[in-house]
């Protein structure tokens, strides 16, 4: 677990990103123990009370929960997933879409340099 | 009150080599100075009777019997009781400037800790007190195995036995170190912690305002020792031959106590109040 | 609670603190940052009854400091503050000697953590490991507040790392705790709120999440337009 965080952003946010990003891609799995506020202010280097917050505003949100005392767990809601999937996707595509606006670049050359673009990084995953 | 009994164990630790330093030499010089000088003595009369064909009578008119006052009188003997007392009068300053100026600040730590912080003052005071009565007992203890020695070095037509009261007379001052009455012990004592509490304040004073606090420190003992010494000037100067002498001495002694009762009081209120680490 | 209220302080002419006033809650990390010489020090000093003010108020839980005070408050200086020629094991005795609230597990705990032994002497170890024993020594208590001055000055990359992990372990969690600083990059993530001191007041206090959700500032940012006004 490793985030690099920027100083501008809420702490908090920034955790609840991240957490949202590996619900969205699976890396966290539906049901998965998460770790404790504690675990997690360590492994992030952050203030305990900033973990705490991030917690409960994803305890909130449905992304985690929690049963009496045990380890708080990922969500089992596939619909939830979905839309956190759906919310990521959607919020790329935002900036992607601000960030190129100026440029003035037609839709069939942007969809043709992405799919090169995805192309190559898939080869050099390999 | 436990406190007060760790912090005094503390202290003592704190001084214990040094001290053991000064009981080491003490112990040595003056046994070896007994030696020593008996041996002189006896080569001496050797010389005289045996070499110079004297009479022992002439010799001992000139030269005198040996007694354990010939120690006392010598270096041997007072240069190691002087030591300690230079010792521990440095020692009086140095317990608490150690604290400031030793190479952690360790004051930081006795003002923090969970306890009145005249328990400090207190203890140190205690540990300067218990280090003179260590010393002292020690010196009774070696005056009466000097006393036995000095038997096996000097045969007994030679030697002089005095008794313990003599030995102590024998070296003056040695009567306000070791007073042969309860009542001269308290006072020497009594004067010398008041004296201890007095300089402890001061040097607090010195600790709270720093350099405007030297001027105040000596101001102040100064006028301790004026209040301590007020009833003397009372009766020398206003009052001449007013007061029986167990009179003056309450007075002394109430004087005493309002100089003491002072200085704690002072140390307590700068310690809590006003003291800088 | 801690309650500092309007204190001021002079050294000889020299007004240092101009009527200086914040609170330090419990469970918080309380950042004290300004310019070296700004006073910082001072005012945890004044927090023990170190130094003497001038006027105003100090509270601690609504009650002014005592000697009970210290079994729930504890300042840990810049520099060890224990005799050099004591061993560790014998700096920790002291501690366990006078305090009620030594929690012996606890230094146990922290002297693995450290990866320090016991045996050492105070005056043998390196700046770093003084820095750790130094805070061991205070960490160690179960006190309810903690005043730690620069815990991060002058020491290497690897300490300041250690130490740092303190602050998100379990060893500070529902403490209230102090720190001064002059340099607020090591430690920006782990604090709730800043004090920023210039020229004798208290020209700014926040809380860190607050400014970048509110404002899209970093501390930085902060102190920067600070200093620069």
């Amino acid at each position: 677990m490793n985030i690099t965080f920027n100083k501008r952003d809420p702490l908090y946010v920034q955790v609840i990103r991240y957490f949202k990003e590996q619900i969205a891609t699976g890396a966290f799995e539906p049901g998965e123990e998460i770790p404790s506020r504690r675990e997690l202010a360590s492994k992030l280097k952050i203030n305990p009370n900033t973990a705490q917050r991030a917690y409960k505003e994803m305890e909130e949100e449905g992304l985690i929960y929690t049963e009496g005392n045990n380890p708080s767990k990922v969500t089992k809601d596939i619909e939830k997933i979905a839309s956190v999937r759906q919310e990521m996707i959607m919020e790329a595509v935002d900036a992607f879409v601000h960030a190129i606006r100026p440029i003035n670049v037609s839709l069939d050359e942007v969809v043709g340099l992405i799919e090169a673009k995805l192309n190559e990084e898939q080869e050099g995953r390999k | 009150m436990t406190n007060f009994f760790k912090l005094l164990r503390f202290e003592l630790d704190r001084f214990f080599k040094l001290y053991i330093v000064l009981i080491v030499v003490t112990i040595v010089s003056q046994l070896a100075g007994l030696v020593i000088i008996s041996k002189l003595y006896m080569r001496r009369a050797r010389e005289e009777i045996v070499v110079n064909q004297n009479s022992m009578e002439s010799f001992l008119e000139t030269y005198g019997q040996f007694s354990l006052a010939n120690l006392t009188h010598s270096l041997w003997f007072f240069g190691p009781i002087a030591l300690c007392i230079v010792s521990l009068l440095i020692y009086v300053f140095f317990i608490w400037y150690r604290d400031w100026f030793g190479k952690n600040t360790f004051i930081y730590r006795l003002l923090m800790l969970p306890t009145e912080r005249l328990n400090v003052y207190l203890a140190k005071a205690m540990t300067i007190f218990t280090m003179v009565l260590g010393l002292v007992s020690l010196q009774i203890v070696l005056i009466y195995l000097e006393m036995n020695l000095v038997r096996l070095l000097v045969p007994r037509d030679f030697r002089l036995d005095l008794t313990i009261h003599e030995v102590i007379r024998s070296f003056d001052y040695f009567n306000i170190l070791i007073p042969d009455s309860f009542l001269g012990f308290l006072i020497s004592y009594g004067t010398g912690l008041m004296a201890v509490f007095v300089l402890f304040t001061a040097i607090l004073i010195e600790r709270s305002y720093r350099l405007k606090g030297v001027f105040i420190g000596g101001l102040y003992v100064a006028a301790s020792f004026f209040v301590f010494i007020s009833p003397l000037i009372l009766s020398e100067i206003f009052l001449p031959r007013f007061f029986y002498p167990i009179e003056m001495f309450l007075l002394e002694v109430f004087a005493g106590l309002i100089v003491m009762t002072g200085a704690i009081w002072l140390g307590y209120y700068l310690l809590n109040k006003k003291i800088r680490v | 609670m801690i309650e500092v209220r309007e204190i001021t302080k002079r050294f000889g002419r020299k007004e240092v603190l101009k009527g200086v006033s914040f609170t330090a809650e419990k469970g918080e990390i309380t950042c004290l940052i300004g310019v070296n010489g700004v006073g910082k020090t001072t005012v945890m000093n004044a927090i023990m009854n170190l130094t003497p003010i001038q006027s105003g108020e100090i509270l601690i839980d609504g009650q002014k400091i005592n000697k009970r005070s210290y079994e729930k408050i504890m300042f840990i200086p810049d520099a060890i503050t224990m005799l050099p020629q004591m061993t560790i094991q014998q700096a920790m005795q002291f501690m366990d000697d006078f305090y009620e609230s030594w929690n012996e597990k606890r230094a146990k705990e922290l002297l693995d953590f450290f990866k320090l032994e016991e045996g050492n002497k105070i005056s043998n170890l390196s700046k770093g490991n003084t820095a750790k024993i130094n805070l061991l020594l205070g960490l160690a208590l179960d006190v309810d507040y903690l005043l730690m001055d620069e815990p991060f000055s002058g020491i290497d990359i690897f300490s300041r790392e250690q130490i740092a992990d303190v602050f998100t372990s379990h060893l500070v969690e529902d403490r209230g705790v102090i720190i001064t600083t002059h340099e607020i990059n090591d430690i920006e993530h782990l604090i709730d709120k800043v004090v920023i001191l210039n020229d004798g007041t208290v020209v700014k206090s926040f809380y860190t999440e607050e400014v970048r959700e509110k404002e899209g500032k970093s501390v930085i940012d902060v102190l920067r337009e600070v200093h620069l006004q």
